[in-house]
């Protein structure tokens, strides 16, 4: 377990260090990162040596202690003029001035009478204040004092190195004594409106662009106070300057903006559903702070969020603390029960705020869920820390991270490194430096590290989903490894069984109890048959196919309602995440060439080429390619080599005449090969990648080959519940190289440029229903394309499947062009079948769940063979 | 062996060890032309002028290498305490006696603004390095920082119990430095005026003069028990400590040389300049010429001179220069 833990941690820094700014900003033991980067078993010297499930903490903006010099430095060489570098701020310093001026560069917008000359420097004394009552004379001085400040720090920042960010401190500053300053007239409609407008016509441009900063920022924590005071202002200036104003007070600026829009935050993989505990009853009268909302967004770009909400029982009358505790943890625990129960496959994640974070706990204790996060854990309590004996949080066995403030008064540091001694569960602690319980990090640590609380929050954020990734991926490799039982299943299965009979493998999975604490993927039997065909590794003996847990499995969430409700969401999210096209051009090729040669052996079942002749003895095995196998190499190398083996496979599959069938489960067994590499050492941005790649790929097979039928999807769904032998049977039957079958090898074909495919398919119970785009583009391509398809053929027969593979994008150009039609972008299918193939097409359906499939542009096909061997 | 360097030659890359063990600085020129005491002497950063403020309630400018003298800037009704430019070498600002600041234009030699607010003589005043900020100190006890621009106090620092005797900026403009008589050192956030840092001196011996080292990362402070120690302010210790000099009544004036040898340079109430080396703490070099006591050393920001003034028996500004 460390051994993998620590090749996810090598795994994780080594992208890290290679994409994330942030993580260069912060201050990370970095030799953590060396000891892995050494050997895949060396072990940081921080870790515990009794307490292996409790990783190594990892630091972030932790300034390292200097050192304390004991020697008297009569004779140290006094250097009075060179001056240390100043770092290199973390964000775009260009742009940070940029939005930082905004508010200077558009004052001109707030003043009510542009023409008049603007108030000279000495404005004060020209302000005249007869009239004034106390009140206004009062409020007045404040907010002038206020901005008196603002001025000084302003001036004398100006030209520091983080300028940006430490302005953003001061018109932070600035704005909550403004705030105070209207607060104390308790926002007095009357007074705040010609406070206002005061303001404006008497302030010196520089003064105003400072009192516009303040409301800027002001805006953003209590618009409607705002949009009150401006409402006079805003009918003298005219719509025009109203707007503008407005507009400028939209958002306060952040120096980061650059650099966190640029590094945005990636989906974790098996589209977990993210339940959010709360840290006490909620009530209109105290809503969720504003922090734990934005958490709340930020948190859904990683997956599903869904709040858990107590309610005050009796509205809060006679309800003693105890109770209103049990009354939170237990209905936390009941929607984790209804979200099982719903979604009996999706990984459930628990998160927490404070006391929600020991909810959250308590809750994992007695529920299954695949991870818990605890932000701003209260450790210690009034009568010490926890941890004691019969805490039964020591319990618990989910994998957890603690994410504290380093400043934190309900934590500690070295407090906690005891605590997670003695905890049996998985567990990192990540330690932000100079934050408080809410990870807030103090304005002294923000100027000294040219922070701003967005950076750190998107820190947090990526060290959260690094161990999620962690998380959930392992647990998608290991099928049978649930944390909960089944140790010996786990250590058996995955690993050392590299070929597994179908047969042995069906009454095993359903054997399994489908109670939602097994989450995992207790694939259905019937999923198997259909899904686990896989190519025969016969040809080679070296390229042996293991039966694997998939990866994906986990995140098959195999309900059928769950697709559905997701399909009309994927389209959009899909075409969200085409825009993030993997850099690496890695994962697209193997992505494209696993495509390839999905499609190659479901071109032969379909319509069996010429060349490649029916298969005369069909040998059907059914196996499932293990990461096992896979992992061990070189991120890349475990990238490729699953590619190439499944390659050479085929190829040799070919020369041996052995009728393959491969299903859509054998390429979702890749999938598994390609996604679960992850914790091999698959860099894990590809990691998501080929998973979906995968996925979309299986779905995207169903289609293709239902039209290789030549008849409509529903035969092809006839031909996947067929028996495996009854498909091979079949597929040899099926009219060769008739040309729908050549369209659809197009289609399949096409479908790989990137943002084209995307199928969902469900599984339900009786037959298939529709096919939505699909059934445009096949018919279409059915004709138009014909001549394309050809060449595919000719690859096929030539044998040259090393050779299809590199023309393949090129084809899907082609064919793409040649059929002058627009590929839907998503391919959605609906299938019904027998409750035993429900799985099989579950992998599939989790295409749609997780969409990130930058690269979705594989097709596969659900039954597929390798060409015989002539 | 320091004969070889270039003469005047400023490289950060030099190291002690290859630095000339003594300079040689020699009387070059002596500038005539105040009627009282010289209260200041500053180089202009550029390295073109010397401006001088005296009790005479004027400032001379002159020019920093033939000393010949520029024009007269007048305006201040009482003695002129201290003087310094502005980063771009185009503004003066002036401390004087009548509790007021002015900021003059040195091409027109016209007064801009008059900073009004102090209670009493103001004493030292400084610009910081973006020269958009004044910090003046005064016999009120007080620091004010002033807006350049609009020349109004953004800030009253009161945390002294005596007469300020000094302000400084750090290299960056972010801290600013402040001795008084009152014994205790300050370091300042220029940005909130918050007080960061409290040095107190031995026995609360009144602190004459403080200033930052040119990288910012030590504070010279002068007490008038005759030392001048250098400070390592972030952890507050007092790593050197350069006596030798006479120093018990007057603010005087010190300085880092840089140009050539790494030096300190102060004047002297026994009518010397004295120069230390900053690494050995040895005096290196003693100037004689002044018939006073020398109230102010400046040192030029990049050739091997030094300016020295003295008081009320002299009247005169002294550039000494060195080959190293």
């Amino acid at each position: 377990m460390a051994h993998r833990g620590g090749e996810r941690d090598f795994q994780t820094s080594a992208r890290r260090m290679g994409t994330s700014l942030l993580f260069q900003l912060s201050v990370h033991e970095r030799e953590l990162d060396l000891v892995f980067l050494d050997h895949s078993y060396a072990k940081p010297w921080s870790a515990h040596p009794d307490a292996s499930s409790a990783r190594p903490t990892r630091m972030l903006f932790v300034t390292p202690r200097r050192q304390q010099e004991n020697t008297i430095e009569s004779d140290v060489p006094i250097d009075v003029e060179t001056v240390t570098s100043t770092p290199v701020p973390l964000y775009d310093n260009q742009k940070a001035r940029s939005v930082m001026n905004e508010c200077e560069r558009h004052v001109i917008f707030a003043r009510t009478d542009a023409d008049a000359p603007p108030p000279p420097e000495d404005w004060e004394e020209h302000v005249n204040r007869t009239g004034w009552t106390v009140a206004q004379n009062k409020l007045f001085n404040k907010i002038l004092k206020a901005l008196q400040s603002d001025r000084l720090a302003r001036l004398a920042n100006e030209g520091a190195c983080n300028e940006p960010v430490l302005r953003r401190v001061a018109v932070d500053k600035c704005a909550r004594r403004v705030r105070q300053a209207l607060a104390s007239v308790s926002w007095d409609t009357k007074l705040t409106q010609w406070l206002h407008t005061t303001l404006v016509e008497t302030l010196s441009l520089p003064m105003l662009a400072a009192y516009l900063d303040a409301l800027q920022t002001l805006k953003g924590k209590i618009p409607t106070l705002i949009d009150r005071m401006l409402v006079s202002s805003n009918t003298k200036t005219g719509a025009a300057g109203a707007e503008a104003l407005s507009l400028l007070l939209k958002r306060p600026w952040d120096p980061a903006v650059g650099v966190l829009s640029h590094n945005k935050p990636s989906k974790l993989p098996g589209s977990p559903l993210i339940l959010i505990a709360s840290s006490g009853p909620s009530s209109s009268v105290f809503p969720t702070s504003r922090r734990h909302r934005f958490w709340q967004s930020q948190l859904s770009c990683l997956g599903k969020v869904i709040p858990v909400a107590t309610h005050l029982l009796n509205g809060g009358n006679g309800v003693g603390i105890l109770q209103c505790l049990e009354h939170m943890i237990g209905g936390v625990r009941s929607k984790v029960l209804e979200v099982h129960s719903h979604f009996p496959h999706k990984p459930v994640i628990l998160i927490g705020w404070n006391t929600g974070a020991l909810v959250a706990c308590h809750v994992s204790v007695m529920e299954y869920v695949t991870a818990v996060v605890c932000l701003g854990f209260p450790l210690l309590t009034v009568d010490g820390p926890r941890g004691d004996v019969d805490d039964p949080l020591l319990d618990m066995k989910t994998p957890v991270l603690f994410v504290i403030g380093q400043n934190s008064l309900q934590c500690h540091p070295e407090a906690m490194e005891d605590f997670r001694e003695k905890i049996r569960a998985e567990n990192s602690l990540v330690v932000v430096g100079g934050a408080d319980d809410n990870l807030r990090i103090s304005k002294a640590k923000k100027k000294s590290e040219g922070l701003t609380q967005s950076m750190v929050d998107r820190c947090i954020q990526d060290e959260i989903v690094d161990f999620l990734t962690g998380v959930l991926t392992r647990t998608e490799g290991h099928v049978g490894s649930e944390p909960r039982d089944q140790d010996a299943e786990k250590k058996k299965k995955p690993r050392d069984v590299s070929r597994r009979d179908l047969a042995f493998e069906i009454p095993e999975r359903g054997s399994r109890p489908a109670s939602p604490a097994a989450k995992l993927p207790a694939s259905p039997s019937g999923s198997e048959d259909l899904s686990s065909v896989s190519s025969s590794p016969t040809s080679s003996p070296k390229t042996r196919v293991t039966t694997v847990p998939l990866a994906q499995k986990s995140s098959q969430l195999g309900s059928s309602q769950l697709l559905k409700r997701h399909m009309q969401r994927t389209e959009a999210v899909l075409s969200h995440k085409q825009a993030q096209v993997p850099i690496s051009s890695e994962p697209t090729e193997e992505a494209e060439k696993e495509e390839l040669r999905v499609q190659l052996k479901r071109h032969h079942p379909s319509s069996p080429l010429p060349a490649s002749k029916a298969s005369k003895r069909p040998k059907i095995k059914v196996s499932l390619i293990s990461q096992g196998d896979v992992t061990g190499g070189a991120p890349e190398a475990a990238g490729g080599k699953p590619i190439t083996m499944t390659l050479g496979q085929a190829s040799a599959g070919t020369k041996e005449l052995t009728g393959l069938l491969s299903t859509a489960k054998s390429n979702s067994s890749e999938g598994g090969v390609a996604a679960s590499p992850a914790p091999a050492g698959v860099s894990s941005s590809t990691s998501p990648t080929a998973l979906h790649t995968l996925q979309s790929r299986l779905v995207a097979t169903s289609p293709g080959s239902s039209l290789p039928g030549a008849t409509s999807a529903s035969s092809l769904l006839q031909g996947l519940s067929f028996s495996l032998q009854d498909i091979s049977g079949k597929s040899s039957g099926l009219p060769p190289n008739s040309p729908s079958g050549l369209a659809a090898q197009a289609t399949s074909v096409k479908l790989p440029t990137p943002m084209q495919s995307l199928g969902a398919i469900t599984t339900g119970t009786s037959t298939l229903v529709r096919t939505i785009p699909v059934a445009t583009t096949l018919s279409s391509l059915g004709t138009t394309p014909g001549g394309k398809p050809t060449a595919i053929h000719q690859l096929l027969t030539n044998g040259g499947l090393a050779k299809l593979a590199s023309s393949l994008p090129g084809l899907a150009q082609i064919s793409n062009q040649a059929s002058g039609l627009k590929v839907p972008t998503t391919i959605t299918l609906t299938l019904r079948g027998q409750p035993s193939r429900i799985t099989t097409l579950s992998p599939m359906a989790s295409g749609p769940a997780g969409p990130e499939e930058p690269t979705s542009q594989a097709l596969a096909s659900s039954s597929q063979r390798l060409p015989p061997a002539p | 062996m320091a004969a070889e360097e270039p003469r005047g030659a400023f490289s950060s890359a030099w190291r002690h060890q290859e630095m000339p063990t003594k300079p040689n600085y020699a009387l070059k020129l002596t500038l005539e032309g105040h009627t009282e005491a010289v209260s200041s002497v500053k180089f202009s950063p550029d390295g073109e002028w010397l401006a001088s403020s005296s009790a005479d309630k004027v400032i001379i400018i002159w020019g920093a290498y033939d000393g010949n003298y520029e024009k007269t800037l007048y305006g201040h009704n009482l003695e002129i305490s201290d003087v310094a430019w502005s980063s771009d070498s185009s503004c003066l600002v002036s401390a004087s006696d009548d509790k007021t600041l002015k900021i003059w234009d040195v091409r027109s030699g016209k007064c801009l603004k008059t900073l009004k607010g102090h209670n009493d003589y103001v004493f030292c005043c400084n610009f910081n390095p973006a020269s958009t900020l004044i910090v003046s100190g005064s016999f009120d006890e007080s620091v004010k920082i002033w807006e350049v621009k609009t020349g109004k106090c953004l800030k009253t620092l009161t945390a002294h119990s005596d007469p300020v005797s000094a302000v400084h900026f750090n290299s960056t403009g972010s801290l600013i430095v402040s001795g008084s008589y009152d014994g205790l050192c300050r370091i300042w956030d220029a940005a909130s005026g918050q007080c960061l840092k409290t040095l107190a001196v031995d026995d609360n011996l009144p602190v004459s003069f403080v200033k930052f080292s040119p990288n910012g990362k030590y504070i010279l402070i002068s007490t008038l028990d005759s030392t001048l120690k250098l400070w390592d302010y972030s952890r507050g210790r007092c790593l050197k400590t350069y006596s030798g000099h006479k120093n018990e009544k007057y603010c005087i004036f010190s300085n880092f040389s840089v140009t050539g040898g790494k030096w300190i340079v102060s004047g002297s109430e026994d009518n010397l300049v004295y120069i230390w080396s900053i690494q050995t703490k040895e005096i290196v070099q003693k100037l004689q010429g002044h018939t006073d006591v020398v109230i102010a050393a400046a040192c030029h920001p990049t050739e091997n001179i030094i300016a020295s003034a003295a008081l009320e028996n002299d009247k005169t500004i002294k550039l000494w220069m060195s080959d190293y």
